[in-house]
């Protein structure tokens, strides 16, 4: 009995630092999601229960199109950040010692102080037809005309892989940091090439990192509504559009709910393929 | 010239400058192939430095380091017939024992029926046979201390380098590692350069020993060299326990000084290192604790040096046990070893022993701590 008094206003603390979780998860978590599963399939006009809405994401090319293509372009992002990213951690855990290390970790940071629209304006600026690098080429003589380099999915992929970097770029200088270096000097003292030295002791040592990494940007990518919106064009469609279209401009929220858990279902799945494919599992690399 | 071959390792007047800071100063030397060479020093005299050099981590700022007649400045770390046991070994926790063991045999493309031959053969001759695929924290301190032995020598490597790789274990597992270092270093004949600060460890293994101090080589010598004649102050100093008195020298002959001590006492001891002495300099002298013979009754013969004392304090630690006492006139302090005879099994604070020494194994340096 005296267990009970004892364990009883611990579990109420416990409750309590727990509540602002709590609340945070049901409230704007798991009933929005309760919410837009009941709306998915539900008929608006007499609230019987049908697959319409998901059958309609299937039938219409459109959809499912720009659906694979928003996978296939934040995978692609996601790579590229981490090939980008990883020297650039590598650089700074490795290779700076004390106040220079912390100046150019602040300095991938500093851009991070500016809000996604004005810096995806900044890229507007320059990419533009009547822009900063157009302008250039025309001065220097290597276009004879206006360049128009935004609305491709060239340029959305710039944004993502910009807006993403630091994403990447803290978790790997975290795991990196954490390798000693006399790892790094006992794989060249063993007669180990840089390659091999990469492949086999900082790469198994920074996969937490990486993957925990490419997670972030991955979901950061997918989810991204701002930057396909406003560098691509026309013809680059992104998936969060049509859910935005389906919510605001076409006021049919019973399709975008379906969208939005369609989304959801995708970014898990690719996730988990992503963590079995590397070997890792969620609680390892989260922790 | 003939012996030019069975040179493993020759550093010529090799330095290292960090900004306004010199680690290594000007230091030379050879070692033998298959030899066992340490170099001991306290914390900061260099040495790792000394050492990072000849794996091939850091540059020297000037000289020439020749391993085999092979002038090695220019050559990477990967490059260098030379493998190093780390401080805290650094085997791959990603790898398992056979994977570490394995690495620097795969990096010299050596095909992978005689990659697992040469493993197995090297976990064998150092006592861990059929342990290959445990993983390294499945290991004890010493099984990883072997298997990062065994990673370097599976390579047959021209020098080995140690970079006081005992000091992370406990006691009796270190008392136990020094002698089976010994064992497979004379096993293997591959030549070990050891950097330790623990002077029993530099002592036990050895066939050289370099004692270094700021940057420079105080001395080389076999271990008894330096116990029994130490070249500097620093090595007698360092090298064993020893009582150390600081005193002017009342008078000097060719080969003996007679020293009064700051504490009022009064020696017999010999004149070492290579400075001249006279009277009225400022020395230093040792005189180990168990060179001095001890005894409960006053002796009959006069000695060079004798001392009557009284029991301050008892240092009881097994074999290694101690007596501080004071000589009650002066009240200087003299620490001797406690005799394991039964004179002495009831000896208590207060006892009067007679102490006494001869000149030989009363060393006497110039106080350069002080400037003469």
């Amino acid at each position: 009995m005296s267990s009970l008094r004892v364990t009883s206003p611990f579990k109420l603390g416990l409750w309590l630092l727990l509540a602002p979780l709590c609340l945070w998860l049901v409230l704007l978590i798991i009933l929005p999601h309760l919410e837009l599963l009941v709306f998915s399939f539900t008929e608006p006009e007499d609230g019987s229960f049908t697959f319409g809405f998901y059958q309609e994401f299937f039938l219409e090319p459109l959809y499912w199109r720009t659906f694979v293509r928003t996978a296939v372009m934040s995978i692609m992002a996601t790579i590229l950040t981490l090939l980008i990213a990883f020297p650039v951690a590598f650089y700074i855990a490795k290779m700076l010692k004390g106040r220079s290390k912390g100046i150019v970790f602040a300095m991938c940071l500093i851009p991070f102080w500016v809000s996604e629209l004005v810096r995806t304006f900044g890229w507007m600026i320059l990419l533009r037809e009547s822009g900063v690098i157009s302008n250039f080429l025309q001065w220097s003589g290597m276009s004879a005309g206006p360049v128009e380099l935004l609305y491709t999915d060239a340029t959305i992929m710039l944004g993502l892989v910009y807006t993403s970097m630091l994403f990447m770029v803290v978790p790997l200088v975290s795991t990196l940091d954490s390798l000693d270096d006399s790892y790094i000097e006992a794989g060249y003292d063993l007669g180990g090439t840089n390659w091999n030295v990469l492949r086999e002791i900082v790469i198994p040592h920074a996969v937490p990192g990486i993957v925990s990494g490419c997670i972030i940007v991955f979901m950061l990518s997918l989810g991204n509504y701002l930057t396909p919106v406003l560098l691509g064009g026309k013809d680059s469609l992104w998936f969060t559009e049509q859910i935005y279209t389906q919510f605001i401009t076409r006021f049919n929220w019973e399709q975008g709910s379906a969208f939005g858990l369609l989304l959801l279902l995708l970014s898990s799945l690719i996730v988990w393929a992503g963590l079995k494919l590397s070997g890792q599992s969620f609680a390892k690399t989260m922790g | 010239m003939s012996n030019e071959t069975t040179i493993d390792l020759a550093c010529e007047n090799i330095s290292k400058h960090f900004s306004d800071f010199t680690a290594v100063d000007n230091i030379s030397f050879t070692i033998p192939k298959g030899s066992f060479f340490s170099i001991l020093g306290p914390s900061g005299c260099g040495k790792t430095t000394l050492l990072r050099m000849l794996a091939g981590f850091e540059q020297p700022s000037s000289g020439d380091i020749l391993i085999k007649q092979k002038s090695m400045v220019d050559v990477p770390p990967n490059k260098r017939p030379v493998n190093m046991v780390f401080q805290h070994l650094a085997l791959f926790p990603t790898m398992n024992v056979e994977e570490n063991i394995g690495y620097g045999l795969r990096r010299q493309s050596v095909p992978k029926n005689e990659i697992v031959e040469r493993v197995a053969a090297v976990l064998d001759r150092v006592g861990l046979a059929g342990s290959g695929t445990k993983r390294v924290e499945q290991l004890s301190g010493g099984q990883r201390q072997r298997i990062a032995l065994a990673r370097c020598l599976v390579l047959n490597p021209t020098l080995l380098l140690l970079d006081e790789p005992l000091g992370a274990l406990d006691l009796k597992l270190r008392e136990q590692m020094k002698i089976e270092l010994k064992l497979l270093q004379k096993e293997f004949g591959t030549t070990f350069v050891y950097i330790t600060h623990d002077q029993s460890e530099a002592l036990v293994m050895s066939d050289q020993i370099a004692v270094m101090n700021k940057g420079k080589f105080e001395q080389v010598g076999t271990p008894h060299e330096l116990y029994y004649q130490p070249a500097t102050a620093f090595v007698a100093g360092f090298v064993g326990d020893s009582n150390r008195w600081q005193g002017n020298i009342e008078s000097a002959d060719s080969a003996t000084v007679l020293v009064s001590t700051s504490d009022g006492l009064s020696f017999k001891a010999k004149i070492m290192g290579d400075e001249a002495m006279s009277a009225g300099n400022r020395v230093e002298i040792f005189v180990r604790p168990e060179a001095i013979s001890v005894n409960r009754t006053a002796p009959s013969t006069a000695t060079d040096n004798q001392l009557v004392c009284q029991v301050e304090t008892i240092l009881f630690d097994g074999a290694k046990s101690q007596i501080i006492a004071v000589e009650e006139e002066s009240g200087g302090k003299i620490t001797v070893t406690l005799p394991q005879t039964s004179d002495f099994a009831n000896l208590q604070q207060g006892d009067t022993l007679y102490l006494n020494w001869s000149t030989e194994q009363t060393l006497c340096f110039i106080d350069s701590s002080r400037g003469a």
